[in-house]
């Protein structure tokens, strides 16, 4: 039994050491990337799987309890509303006219009403 | 009456796992407030749509299919993105791909959206005003087609089973 408990306390603990792995790269994207869109790639995907993490480390460490069925709630909210969050933040950067960067290769985006 | 009722069973679900205890005296509490959340957002339900409790609980096995594999796919767009990101030179080419739709409903469009910004080196921007295309951003645009053909052939499918 006390075996079981270890084994699983070493997970959580490997599993939250992978989730801040994430987010601090997500961070790193953040400031490493060209411009505002390609900075949502890895704030969006890379942080939100850091915070998953974190939300699963917590699960595996205190199990079913109301704290645990709490961090899954919030997971899958995460889960849910980073999107949302990076799908606003980008239809109004382009909506202002942010360009895109200069290695960018291709642009199909047509703004309803405007003529260029 | 009825349709109060119905829209208020998954919030008394959701009440449960917010309090942290899933029983039948929250599930019964939850259901009971849910009518008080749903009045002053009536606009955003459906009140006119075709009511089917056995086919919206037959697509319960397909969703959480569904959510399994979303997890997958952001681990996988993550360590895609993460390597990108520490890679020592960035050399990336970036660009907005117009991909049409075949839904039209506004629950496909959004899950749709949402799965598109959690896999791998895309990211939604926009909806066109007739719903007809999205506008995606991509981190590797360099084979526009292939990424049109993917998102249609094995996202799409997937999402319209699921929730619709």
């Amino acid at each position: 039994m006390s075996f079981i408990i270890s084994a699983l306390n070493v997970l959580s603990t490997a599993v939250l050491v992978i989730g801040l792995i994430f987010v601090f790269l997500g961070m790193l994207g953040l400031l490493r990337l060209p411009d505002v869109y390609n900075r949502l790639h890895a704030t969006t995907k890379v942080a939100t799987l850091g915070a998953f993490g974190v939300m699963a480390s917590i699960v595996l460490n205190v199990g079913f309890t109301p704290i645990g069925i709490k961090a899954i709630t919030v997971g899958l909210f995460l889960l849910l509303t980073a999107p949302i969050a990076s799908h606003m933040i980008g239809r109004a950067a382009r909506r202002h006219g942010v360009e895109l960067c200069a290695e960018s290769v291709i642009d199909e985006y047509i703004i309803a009403g405007e003529t260029d | 009456m009825k349709r109060y009722l119905y829209y208020s069973i998954p919030l008394g679900i959701m009440w449960c796992f917010v309090h942290g205890t899933v029983s039948i005296q929250n599930f019964l509490f939850g259901l009971l407030l849910g009518p008080v959340v749903i009045r002053p957002f009536r606009e955003l339900y459906d009140f006119d749509q075709e009511l089917s409790f056995k086919r919206e609980v037959r697509k319960i096995p397909k969703q959480i299919i569904y959510f399994l594999v979303l997890i997958m796919e952001i681990t996988k767009a993550s360590i895609m993105v993460s390597k990108i990101v520490i890679s020592p030179k960035i050399d990336i080419k970036p660009g907005i791909i117009a991909v049409p739709l075949r839904t039209r409903t506004n629950g496909g469009i959004t899950a749709i959206a949402n799965t598109i910004t959690l896999t791998p080196g895309t990211l939604t921007i926009d909806v066109a005003d007739d719903r007809s295309v999205l506008y995606v951003h991509s981190i590797d645009a360099s084979y526009p087609e292939s990424i049109r053909m993917s998102i249609r052939d094995d996202l799409e499918r997937f999402v319209l089973e699921a929730f619709e």
